[in-house]
Formats: C-alpha cells, sequence, structure tokens
C-alpha cells in the first residue's frame, strides 16, 4: 500500500509539473481517471501529504482547495541534489559521493593527466 | 600499576602520535582495505587501552588471575584478604568504563539514526525524481549537472543523472557504476560510520580527525579497485575526469581534488601489489593495535593465575 501512495504521488506530481498550472483535488481526478480507477478521497489524501511535504502549496477556493507546485520539476531536482553534494557534516553515512567538485585549476590538471596517458593504454 | 601506566600512554601517544605514523604507511594506496583496517583498529585501540588501564590500575593483577580460575575463587580471594581490591576504586573504575561505553554508543547511535534520516528524505524525494532504469540498474535523474553517487541502506541505489548519462560513453557509464555497486555491496557507509562515530565522540583528537578524512578518501580507492576487477581502467579514468570537469566549481566545497587527481592516476598506471614485507607490516600493525593493550592488560593477571593455579602442571 505504501508503495502504491508513493507511485501515485509521483504521478500526481509529474501531472502538476507537466501542466504547470493549479488544480483542485478534481482535476487531478480526472486526469488520473483516464487510465485506472482511483478514488477521490485516495487522491485527496495523497495530494494532502505532499502540501504537508512542502511540494505543493494551496489555497481555499470555494469549498476546495485549489493546488499547485512550489517549485519548477528542474528547481527541486536541483535543490535536492545539492542537498545531496553538501551532505551537510555527515558525509560520512549518507551518500558516498563520487567526486568531490573541483577548483577549475585541478580540472585543468586532471585532463592533463589523461593527456599523459593514451586511453585504453595500459588497462587490465 | 605500572600496566596500567603503560596502557594509559598508549591510549594518549596513540591518539596523537598514531596519525601520523599511519601516514607514513607508503602501501596504503595500493591496498585501501588494508589500509582502512589500520586506521579503524587505530581508532579502536584508544578507547579500548583507556578502558584496559582504568582496570588494570583499579584491579590488581592476581585478581584477575583468580577471576580466570573461576568466579568463586575471586570471590575466595577476595574475602581471604590476600589481594583485595578496593571496592571505592573498582566502583570509579566502573563508572569510568560506563560512561566511556555510553558516550561512544551514543555517538554511534547519533550518527546512524543521523544518517537515516537524512538518507529516508533524499530517498523520498529520488522516488518523486527518478526512473529506474532497469538495463542500468540504476536511478536516472533529470538534472543537467553530471553526477553519480549512491543512497546506502538496505534498498541502496545507484544514482546517475541524465547529465552524467550524456557526457559518458556506455563504458564508462557501466565502469561507473561498477564503482557505486562496489560502495553498496561493500558496506562502505558502515565503515564511513564507524570513523564518523569516533570523530563525533571525541572531535579534537588528532587520530579520528584524520581518520575520518582517510577512512573516506580509502573507500573511493577501495570501490575505484572494485570496479577496475570487471571493467578497463582507462574507462573508469576517463570517465572521472568527465565527472570531475563538467561541473560548476563551488568554492564552499573547497579542496579535495588531490583525491580525484591521485583515483586517475592509480587508474592509468596500475601499481603493483604489496610485497611480502609491506603485507606483513599491515597484518603486523593491526594485530598489534587490535590485541596489544589486551595482552598487556591481561598479562599480570594471566602470570598469576599460572603461578597460583597451575603450579602443578607447570615444572616451575
Amino acid at each position: 500500500m505504501a508503495r502504491g501512495l508513493g507511485e501515485l504521488e509521483s504521478t500526481i506530481m509529474d501531472h502538476l509539473w507537466a501542466t504547470n498550472e493549479p488544480a483542485t483535488v478534481r482535476d487531478v481526478l480526472a486526469h488520473l481517471r483516464r487510465e485506472r480507477a482511483i478514488a477521490y478521497t485516495t487522491v485527496m489524501t495523497v495530494m494532502d501529504k505532499l502540501h504537508t511535504k512542502g511540494l505543493l502549496r494551496r489555497e481555499p477556493v470555494g469549498r476546495a482547495y485549489v493546488y499547485e507546485v512550489v517549485s519548477s520539476k528542474e528547481a527541486y531536482t536541483a535543490e535536492v541534489m545539492r542537498a545531496s553534494l553538501a551532505g551537510s557534516g555527515n558525509r560520512a553515512a549518507t551518500l558516498v559521493h563520487f567526486l568531490e567538485r573541483l577548483t577549475p585549476e585541478e580540472a585543468k590538471a586532471l585532463e592533463a593527466a589523461l593527456q599523459v596517458y593514451p586511453p585504453g593504454g595500459r588497462d587490465t | 600499576m605500572i600496566v596500567a601506566v603503560i596502557l594509559a600512554l598508549h591510549c594518549v601517544a596513540g591518539a596523537l602520535a598514531l596519525p601520523r605514523l599511519l601516514r607514513r604507511a607508503g602501501w596504503a594506496d595500493r591496498a585501501p582495505r588494508r589500509a582502512i583496517a589500520m586506521w579503524l583498529a587505530a581508532c579502536g585501540s584508544v578507547p579500548v587501552s583507556a578502558l584496559l588501564a582504568v582496570f588494570a590500575a583499579a584491579v590488581p593483577g592476581p585478581v584477575v588471575g583468580h577471576g580466570l580460575a573461576g568466579w568463586l575463587e575471586i570471590c575466595a580471594a577476595m574475602f581471604a584478604g590476600d589481594a583485595r581490591p578496593d571496592l571505592a576504586r573498582v566502583l570509579a573504575a566502573l563508572a569510568v568504563a560506563t560512561s566511556v561505553v555510553v558516550w561512544g554508543s551514543c555517538a554511534g547511535g547519533a550518527v546512524l539514526a543521523g544518517a537515516r534520516r537524512e538518507r529516508a528524505r533524499h530517498a523520498e524525494a529520488l522516488s518523486l525524481l527518478g526512473r529506474h532504469d532497469n538495463r542500468l540498474g540504476a536511478l536516472v535523474v533529470d538534472h543537467d549537472e553530471r553526477l553519480a553517487y549512491c543512497v546506502p541502506g538496505r534498498r541502496g541505489q545507484a544514482v546517475i543523472t541524465t547529465g552524467a548519462l550524456r557526457s559518458l560513453a556506455p563504458e564508462q557509464v557501466a565502469a561507473v557504476l561498477a564503482h557505486e555497486r562496489a560502495h553498496l555491496r561493500g558496506r562502505h557507509h558502515l565503515l564511513l560510520a564507524a570513523a564518523e562515530t569516533f570523530a563525533r565522540a571525541c572531535p579534537r583528537v588528532p587520530l579520528f580527525a584524520e581518520a575520518r578524512a582517510e577512512v573516506a578518501r580509502l573507500v573511493e580507492l577501495l570501490a575505484d579497485d572494485v570496479a577496475a576487477r570487471r571493467h578497463p581502467r582507462a574507462h573508469l579514468a576517463a570517465a572521472l575526469v568527465r565527472l570531475a570537469t563538467g561541473r560548476a566549481p563551488a568554492a564552499a566545497l573547497g579542496a579535495g581534488g588531490e583525491t580525484a587527481l591521485l583515483r586517475i592516476r592509480r587508474m592509468l598506471s596500475p601499481q603493483p601489489p604489496l610485497g611480502r614485507r609491506e603485507r606483513l607490516t599491515g597484518g603486523l600493525t593491526v594485530t598489534l593495535l587490535l590485541a596489544g593493550p589486551a595482552t598487556l592488560a591481561a598479562a599480570p593477571g594471566l602470570s598469576a593465575l599460572l603461578v597460583h593455579h597451575c603450579h602443578a602442571v607447570l615444572p616451575f
């Protein structure tokens, strides 16, 4: 069930990111029902959860809420990636990074190192 | 008492001088696994020798000897009064030992819990952003920056951005992902967590600070070596350069480029495996660090045991 909800979350977010327009639960439900049978309350619950997580903001319009994405998918991705790279003080236990960030001088030195050895020259 | 003093000296000297000594091991970069074991053993030996020093100071050796022969005998020895441990000293030792253990466990718990929380948050964001690519066996995230990393844990996964995929040839992608999977399969995050725990528990101890940085560096070398078993080293090297150079420089995150350079050089010109002498030195260092303090602490007790209880067997 948890997995199903997680999947629904990403479907709803993708829809809202793609349309980039404010939408009510009913709007989203109409979109989702094109592909599957789903209950109003389920969608409402998930959208409420996304609001709690800070991914959607909402305003009451009439008797319902109108939801809107807080930031674009690109901006959100950039933020998440930046956080993962920064890794806070606890770099040890969270994410093992492929490479640290480099200064331009260091990057040049790396390119030079690769130039010195022809690729495929001395592999295993 | 002499034993206690020696152990205490080892503890202090180890915390201060071991980093310089261990850094001199020229073979570390060629045998990262062994080097990681050495650093963690060094870290472990400091609190262990501190604990043993406290106990050696509080409990006379002969009592430990009797203890080895059985709890009944230790009681008998205590009540007989020939080597009675001072109750106040024993209690003080217990208090010190308990606080050391509790302090260490709290630091370890905080590190693990913090890591798990951070991972869970990140994994949740990834579940919205990424899509699993079965062919690659990794999570692909739409992002222009060239990134590849892994999120460890029970459902650990390798993550790569579309930016990285665009800039790398397929065989380079395979090499990079092999590196990430080496981290996951080797549970390198636990090694890092162990080193982090020591550093967190006693932030000012040079050995612990150094060990944390070294272990973080060495797990990268280790993962490179594992990836290089299945993939040509040149591909990994080229991928490292691509990933490291196509990125906006971030002054805030500062230095660390030497590791990248070292890793690329290592991949391009493989170094010979350890000779017998170096292997022996490494193994001996780990053994000494781990077993040395315990042997030292147990020595008076053991000799007492032999003298008091085994005189019938032994010729002297």
